[in-house]
């Protein structure tokens, strides 16, 4: 058997399910059962990765969330590559690939180490602030060369197969973490009925629990553990989940939870099943069991492999039945620790002695140890370890807390695992997200969970509730209490006994004094992940920072992706003995969402590809691809662009729609604009109040051209809007805007003008839309339908009901061409039909489907705006030369009236909309270029303008462009040039905006 | 009625296309999972008509049901009556749905009924259609889509809500113990039958006509 750290019997593992896994291309076997983390311990790998700054190396310290060191890239193909995965929180897989991610080419040979060894002194705090922002320009550079080194894992840079999404949750009672107060809050909760969620980011449920000596009702407490469990998965309103994370608490009671559904299974999700799930939690009440982490003593080369947490050797033991080691000394300074000795012994190995700092503990665990033959030093702690790439030794000497001192010679102890304790700091992240400062206490040693505004409630160890009796009564009042907070009865129900045990208080330590003063010793390590020493610190309040904050940001403490779990309590209280102030006056830095880190696939969910954003089709879409279109985006839609034929590029298509539609005729899927029914007898008078122009006098079966404004006077929509009838209207607006006008109607209808009888609906996907444009229109409409088509019958700016293609339609004789055009309108669900008759007989008239870039060339021609293209927000309709459009005289002050009238929008030298001809022509301006009216001048220029629309005219046999010109109309005749990008100039004359029919005959024959 | 446009917009025989014709949802009718937790069908081309008019005058809810034969249903719910179903939209607006070609008779019935008051109805048929989802995991499906509270507990049975979906808008109406309408746009059509296809994917979907 290859696992040399692997007891025989005992822990949670499956003896009978091995499973091969490899670390940095060592191939392994561990136990299903087993965390990445605990397989390595069991194969004697002591080095997972090198430092940040110092290229030390560095062995797995904790067993939790908080691990700092064995953060690692998983993956055996590019695609499933995954960053910052922390080994102790990752399931063992059959095929696992681990590899570190700092140290290369080997973490056992670094060639950074060498460095490391002098970058000390090379590198203090702020050393980054300090040498590498300057000068500005290479800071890219640095910043490569820093990342590099930092090891910051990679994302893959190929597709990962796997399928990510959200679930919605609602609940009455979140419980956030399922160890002893966890369980007995979600059970006196769930009890009452509430509809209850239970997260918990382990493998299984049980926290403490799974890997304490501790019993309750005379049996292990994992017994228990599986029967509170059995009995939650009873009720239907529960729901449980496992191996996931609450990782943000946000406003409101909306919390976040990483659910892992498939990590622990391999590394690619079975066929059909999602990977990962982010649930997104609204929760009535919220119940915090988050528990405690365990504070490590800071003490010099603490950060050598076989330096660990004296509560994760314990899980090591008792939950994976692995030995990190042989020989272990203890430095403690409370009696909890203890239990690591007992469970070391249990296992049959040696415990050389333990350390603890209190001068004479007697507590029951202290007087076990004591009873069963284990040294220990009092008054004493390891100020040292021993050792390089693995502990071979600890010194243990006498101190003296108060004066921070060291005060015996002391003794080397041979050993190879030194676990340390400093007491238990609550695991107050998510209690702090939302600004609930947590507070000092000093008789628990520990920052509490602070007054929060959230609906929430804090039981067990993360409020200083500590023993296991009192933390389930806790987490079981709490549930209770959450419950019926939430309208819910609690049921009465009973605990499991446990058993009480004297405990003594522990005594404040956290950094331990060496002899030599903290910047000669060996290095203390504080925060491992980001290399932030206990001298770091010292430096940095010598330098004059103070606040904690800043201290945080100059020394990188907590900066990691562990965010200082393990080293923020330490820090901040090296930083006041420092400052000679106590932790209270020192206070703590806060945290923020995520509590650990989270894959880019769940934070996407299934908002990605195809699914990423919607897109809107139209009836006759799958008409258009089939006859091979080109498609643009308007907003979601995807609209035919051009239809190119035998291999031709978007200008020669454009150019053959362009003078389809000019000498023969064309089609065009016009569905996409905007389509608002209107119907009340104060139809009429409210769309005085919005459109720009008149509408009293619109008779029925006419239509009209309208510019609507926001409050400013600026141009916001435009459209053709139609009297159906005396009470009922129909308006369109441009495709984008079509959402955005039926909102703006509504507002006005609702606050400013509910006394105006009137209801708006979207028409828009109920009708199809086809534009039949050009002189060969009327031939080719009058061949499909009964209507009248005679010009006298039927004029312009009319519209008529009847049959086109067998199908009831209205018809309006509008025109976005400046030809003779009809857009004819049938309910979308016989719009293919039409489309395709009118096509068939379309055939002898040389009909030609165009597409949204022919309009625009030809709309342009004709100096005929787009919103949004030619205008930006800050253009009135005077600019745009649309006097004609205002109705001055309306008695009401329709919406833009006074804006437009403001002594700005009103004076001269306006930028004003004209037509440009390039005196080049074959020269298109580029559309957006600015315009001067010297080019000659030096840079910068003066601005007088900028292209908003510009075009090769096959009509018009030269290019031409629409812009707007500071005082423009006035300047009819004149030049303007354009400078561009490389270099060169285009010249134009200022013209009229209307290049074609000028007189608008073809429209109206 | 004469003040107001109202014509005969179905014709009696043409080629008709619903919103999700091109899907050709009646080409995988049984080839889904054979334990599928989620059934679909398209309840397609039926009439969609939108009404508005003031709840409050009772002049207008005996007006609604003297045509319809139902009253006008409170806040967040729907009621049916065999294939017609009138659901609330909002404080002054209903959908009714009844079956294909009866849109216009019932419009001017409800006209002719509401005489003289001011009210709308508006033909929105081509506009959008109905997916009627049903099955063991519909829920999971919709927990997956929308933030609302899916929850028998929030959304009982004769409840409806318009609400945000993915990335879009629609209607949810829940109808029996597993069974939901969704009232979907036309040319949003595309985007929730992709988006319904992937969030059924790991509980098998089936397709019934």
């Amino acid at each position: 058997m290859s696992q040399i750290n692997r007891l025989a019997s005992g822990g949670r593992v499956d003896r009978s399910q091995p499973l091969s896994f490899s670390f940095n291309g060592e191939s392994y076997q561990g136990f299903a059962g087993d965390s990445l983390a605990a397989a390595l311990l069991a194969n004697g790998v002591d080095i997972v990765g090198r430092s940040f700054k110092y290229s030390r190396p560095r062995g797995i310290v904790a067993a939790g969330s908080e691990e700092p060191n064995a953060v690692l890239q998983i993956g055996s193909t590019e695609a499933a590559q995954i960053p910052n995965v922390r080994a102790t929180q990752q399931a063992l897989y059959a095929g696992l690939v681990a590899n570190s991610t700092n140290g290369w080419p080997s973490v056992n040979t670094d060639m950074m180490g060498i460095l490391g060894k002098v970058g000390g002194k090379m590198m203090p705090p702020g050393f980054y602030y300090k040498t590498f922002m300057y000068p500005q320009n290479l800071w890219l550079t640095y910043e490569k060369y820093i990342r590099k080194a930092a090891g910051l894992g990679r994302a893959p840079t190929e597709v990962d197969p796997d399928s990510y999404d959200y679930l919605n949750q609602h609940c009455d009672v979140l419980v956030v973490g399922a160890g002893p107060a966890g369980l007995a809050a979600a059970l006196a909760a769930g009890r009452s009925g509430a509809r209850v969620i239970l997260a918990d980011e382990q493998e299984e449920f049980g926290g403490s629990l799974l890997d304490t000596r501790e019993q309750l009702e005379g049996e292990p407490a994992a017994k228990w553990v599986a029967k509170a469990v059995a009995e939650l998965e009873g009720m239907p309103e529960v729901t449980l989940l496992p191996r996931s994370t609450v990782n943000g608490y946000h406003d409101h009671n909306f919390l976040t939870i990483h659910q892992r559904m498939t990590d622990h299974l391999g590394e690619l999700a079975p066929m059909g099943s999602v990977r990962q799930r982010m649930h997104r939690v609204r929760a009535k009440r919220v119940v915090l069991a988050t528990g405690a982490h365990e504070r490590p003593l800071v003490y010099a080369n603490n950060d050598v492999p076989g330096n660990m947490l004296a509560g994760a050797v314990s899980t090591y033991v008792r939950r994976y039945a692995v030995l990190p080691g042989r020989k272990l000394v203890l430095s403690t300074n409370n009696d909890y620790a203890y239990r690591v000795v007992l469970d070391w012994l249990d296992a049959g190995q040696q415990v050389v002695a333990v350390a603890d700092v209190r001068a004479n503990p007697r507590g029951a665990w202290v007087e076990e140890v004591r009873a069963r033959g284990v040294r220990i030093l009092t008054g004493s702690a390891v100020v040292e370890a021993r050792g390089s790439k693995r502990v071979t030794g600890a010194r243990i000497c006498a101190i003296d807390v108060a004066s921070f001192k060291v005060t015996s010679p002391g003794e080397v102890l041979d050993c190879d695992l030194i676990v340390s304790s400093g007491g238990y700091s609550p695991v107050v992240h998510l209690a702090s997200h939302l600004g609930g400062r947590p507070v000092w206490q000093e008789k628990l040693l520990a920052f509490v969970p602070g007054e929060g505004l959230q609906k929430r409630v804090c039981a067990g160890a993360v409020k200083g509730v500590f023993a296991l009796g009192d933390t389930l009564a806790d987490g079981f009042e709490a549930g209770v209490l959450a419950a019926s907070e939430s309208g819910f009865k609690a049921v009465i129900g009973t605990l499991p006994s446990a058993e009480m045990r004297h405990e003594e208080a522990s005594l404040a330590l956290f950094q331990v004094p060496h002899d030599k003063p903290t910047a000669r010793a060996p290095k203390q390590f504080v925060d491992f992940q980001n290399d932030v020493t206990a001298a770091g610190i010292e430096l940095a309040t010598r330098e004059g920072f103070e606040s904690v904050e800043h201290v945080k940001r100059y020394t990188a403490l907590g900066f990691g992706t562990d965010q200082g779990k393990l080293g923020n309590i330490n820090g901040l209280a090296i930083a006041a003995r420092s400052l000679g102030i106590s932790i209270e006056q020192m206070g703590t830095t806060m945290f923020r969402p995520n509590y650990t880190p989270v894959t880019f696939g769940a934070v996407a969910g299934r908002h990605c590809g195809a699914l990423f954003e919607p897109n809107r089709y139209t009836a006759m879409h799958a008409w258009h691809v089939a006859n091979g279109a080109e498609f643009e985006d308007v907003g979601q839609w995807k609209r035919p662009w051009y239809f190119p034929k035998n291999g031709e590029d978007l200008h020669a298509a454009v150019a053959r729609e362009c003078l389809a539609v000019r000498n023969a005729v064309g089609i065009l899927d016009a569905s996409t604009l905007g389509k608002i029914d209107i119907q009340g007898p104060d139809a009429r008078e409210f769309l005085n109040r919005v459109y720009t122009n008149a509408w009293t006098k619109l008779d029925v079966g006419k239509a009209r051209y309208g510019l609507m404004c926001k409050e400013d006077g600026m141009v916001f929509d435009d459209g053709v809007t139609a009297c159906l009838a005396d009470n009922h209207f129909l308006m369109t607006t441009t495709t984008g805007g079509a959402a955005r006008v039926l909102d703006w109607l509504e507002i006005y209808h609702q606050t400013e003008w509910p006394e105006l009888k009137v209801y708006f609906t979207s028409v828009t996907d109920h009708w199809a839309t086809m534009t039949l444009s050009g002189p060969n229109s009327r031939k080719l409409l009058a061949e499909v339908t009964d209507i009248d088509l005679d010009k006298e019958a039927f004029p312009f700016m009319t519209w008529k009901e009847g049959e086109v293609g067998g199908v009831p339609a209205r018809v309006f004789r509008i025109s976005f061409t400046g030809e003779l055009s009809y857009e004819v309108n049938v309910q979308a669900d016989y719009a293919m039909g039409v489309w395709q008759k009118i096509i068939e007989a379309g055939k002898k008239h040389g009909l030609t489907p165009y597409g949204t870039e022919t309009m625009h060339v030809l709309r342009a021609e004709k100096g005929f705006i787009i919103v949004g293209q030619d205008t930006d927000g800050s253009v009135t309709p005077d600019d745009l030369n649309m006097g004609w459009c205002v109705g001055r005289t309306k008695p009401f002050s329709w919406i833009g009236w006074r804006g437009m009238n403001r002594e700005d929008c009103v004076r001269e030298q306006r930028k004003q909309l004209v037509g440009l001809k390039p005196l080049n022509p074959d020269q298109v301006l580029p559309e957006g270029a600015q315009l001067v009216f010297d080019p000659n001048q030096s840079i910068p220029m003066t601005m007088v303008g900028h292209v908003t629309s510009s075009y090769m005219s096959a009509a018009l046999g030269y290019s031409f462009a629409m812009a707007v010109v500071k005082g423009g109309l006035q300047r009819i005749g004149e030049r303007v040039f354009a400078p561009l990008v490389d270099g060169s100039v285009i010249e134009a004359e200022i013209v009229s905006s209307v290049f074609y029919d000028p007189k608008g005959d073809r429209q109206n024959v | 009625m004469s003040n107001v446009n109202v014509y005969k917009q179905r014709p009696d025989a043409a080629q008709a296309e619903s919103p999700l014709f091109h899907a050709s949802l009646h080409e995988l009718v049984g080839k889904g999972s054979r334990n599928a937790g989620v059934n679909l069908r398209e309840k397609k081309l039926l009439g969609h008509l939108t009404l508005r008019g003031d709840a409050s005058d009772p002049t207008f809810a005996s007006g609604v049901h003297s045509a319809l034969g139902m009253e006008l249903p409170v806040a967040l719910t729907l009621t049916s009556s065999g294939d017609t179903s009138l659901q609330w939209m909002s404080p002054d607006e209903w959908l009714l749905i009844v079956p294909s070609g009866e849109e216009f008779a019932v419009e001017q019935k409800l006209r002719e009924a509401l005489a003289g008051q001011h009210i709308s109805i508006v033909n929105v048929s081509g506009g959008q259609t109905l997916l009627e989802l049903s099955g063991s995991k519909v829920r999971e499906v919709l927990m997956k889509s929308t933030s609302y509270d899916v929850h028998p507990s929030n959304f009982p049975v004769g409840k409806a809500v318009a609400t945000h979906f993915a990335k879009a808008q629609l209607v949810i109406r829940h109808t029996g113990e597993h069974t939901w309408e969704l009232v979907i746009r036309r040319s949003f059509s595309d985007y929730f039958w992709l988006w319904l296809q992937d969030a059924s994917a790991e509980f098998g979907l089936n397709i019934s006509q």
